[in-house]
């Protein structure tokens, strides 16, 4: 008989490296010392023994399942700790939780992703999937928003996107230094730059509460539906399994229910921009 | 050499006997000759944004008011505070919007993409530019002559109320990314 995995437990997951992104922001790599796999835009719980669990959605492939990536901005007690954590350590990995991408529903379309600051964590693991299904995808286009060119992650994956054939990346930052060259504006000014076809497209937004609100507000402008558009929303996640109460909105258990949404399930919600 | 409004912005004036006359006037008249030979056509506007859902003869009214201006780095088109009297749509390159809090102190508040509309002040009063705008690479600019739209407006009201519902779906935007802008700093 096989045995059940206890969903409150951890699996051990060995530190193998640590890439630092931005001055606030860095990606650890893991492996898992058993069995590990999850869906793109699902999310664990990584946990360091004695300090505490926060939620995160992976950021690599869930195509590669000998390890695992996951990219930590330092907010807080654990986040602040982790980032002080050195390769060959041992964390915890609880989970997968939640409903991903329905990423099913992309084949036939243009999706088009507007992302902001860390917000392009679960998104490069939703371009990684994307990547294996482009011969059933019309086009992918990426807008991506930083505060600063420093506080861009993942640099490399722009022109690595650009020169993927159906893929295109835009980036922009709020405050340009000496060296920027590119876009000046929030995410959204970059919308005005791109061809879509909306009627067949979908449109996935990831990033700050801030930053789905407004990108939400221009994509209904620009003639998006409710349905057409995925939201990654950032709750207080805990358990994971809906019971604790902690990611509550409205009728929803976001870790349970969530993390994606499309704005027509949530948009009723006064608590979806909190 | 590409017409600019810093070389209005000398103010040299050239005295002939009672008449006196801008050194920018002679040298924008002498550039006239130049620029009307990088007319547009109504293909060359299809492909572009800003021109979206216009009819060929609408198109053609913008046509009849417009030239091309060319800048190069570093150029400014125009600076805050300016009067405008032309309305600019990007046809190709770079510029950069900003705010000056002093003379060297410039605040870049974003970057303008292809196709998209500025300098809307020119056809609401009082006229006067909000931002400056400078070209960050060499750039091609159609210049729409804003009196002139303002007659064609009156002349013509389907033509105007779509080219102002346009303007202020520019300036809903540009407003609507400063509050962006702006919660971005308050929620830091």
């Amino acid at each position: 008989m096989q045995e059940t995995r206890n969903i409150y437990t951890s699996i051990k997951a060995r530190l193998t490296d640590v890439i630092e992104e931005s001055p606030s922001i860095k990606t650890f790599v893991l492996v898992p010392e058993d069995e590990f796999s999850f869906k793109t835009g699902q999310f664990i719980e990584l946990s360091v023994d004695g300090i505490g669990e926060a939620p995160f959605t992976p950021s690599s492939s869930p195509l590669i399942t000998e390890k695992l990536e996951v990219t930590v901005m330092k907010t807080g007690y654990v986040t602040d700790y982790m980032h002080m954590l050195k390769p060959g350590v041992y964390m915890g990995i609880r989970g997968p939780y939640g409903r991903g991408y329905p990423v099913e529903k992309f084949f036939g379309k243009e999706v088009l992703i507007l992302g902001g600051g860390c917000g392009l964590a679960p998104i490069r693991s939703l371009l990684f999937t994307l990547e294996s299904i482009k011969d059933k995808l019309v086009k992918v286009i990426l807008c991506y928003g930083s505060k600063s060119p420093a506080d861009c992650i993942y640099k490399p994956l722009f022109d690595k996107l650009n020169s993927t054939e159906k893929f295109e990346a835009y980036r922009t930052v709020d405050r340009a230094d000496e060296e920027w060259d590119g876009s000046v504006g929030v995410a959204t000014t970059l919308l005005n730059k791109i061809q879509i076809d909306i009627k067949n497209s979908v449109a996935v937004v990831c990033g700050p509460p801030v930053m789905m609100k407004f990108g939400t507000i221009r994509l209904l402008e620009m003639g998006y539906s409710d349905d057409q558009i995925y939201l990654s929303m950032e709750k207080n996640m805990s358990c994971g399994l809906g019971k604790c109460g902690h990611c509550m909105m409205g009728e929803f258990f976001v870790c349970r229910d969530g993390p994606v949404f499309t704005y027509k399930e949530i948009k009723h919600n006064p608590e979806i921009w909190k | 050499m590409a017409p600019s409004l810093h070389i209005r912005r000398l103010n040299i004036i050239l005295k002939f006997g009672n008449k006196q006359i801008g050194v920018h006037k002679v040298i924008k008249s002498c550039l006239n000759f130049k620029l009307k030979e990088m007319e547009l056509t109504i293909n060359d506007l299809k492909n572009v944004r800003f021109f979206d859902n216009y009819k060929d003869e609408q198109l053609k009214i913008f046509i009849g008011i417009s030239s091309v201006k060319e800048f190069k780095v570093k150029d400014i088109l125009f600076e805050q505070y300016d009067e405008l009297n032309e309305i600019y749509v990007l046809l190709t390159g770079c510029l950069s919007l900003g705010i000056s809090l002093s003379k060297e102190k410039r605040i870049i508040l974003g970057t303008l993409e292809e196709g998209q509309l500025f300098s809307w002040s020119a056809v609401f009063s009082p006229y006067i530019s909000t931002a400056w705008v400078m070209a960050t690479c060499p750039t091609k600019v159609m210049a729409i002559d804003a009196k002139k739209l303002i007659l064609e407006f009156e002349k013509n009201c389907e033509f105007g109320f779509k080219t102002m519902s346009k303007i202020a779906q520019t300036v809903s935007h540009r407003l609507s990314d400063t509050r962006f802008q702006l919660m971005n700093q308050l929620t830091l």
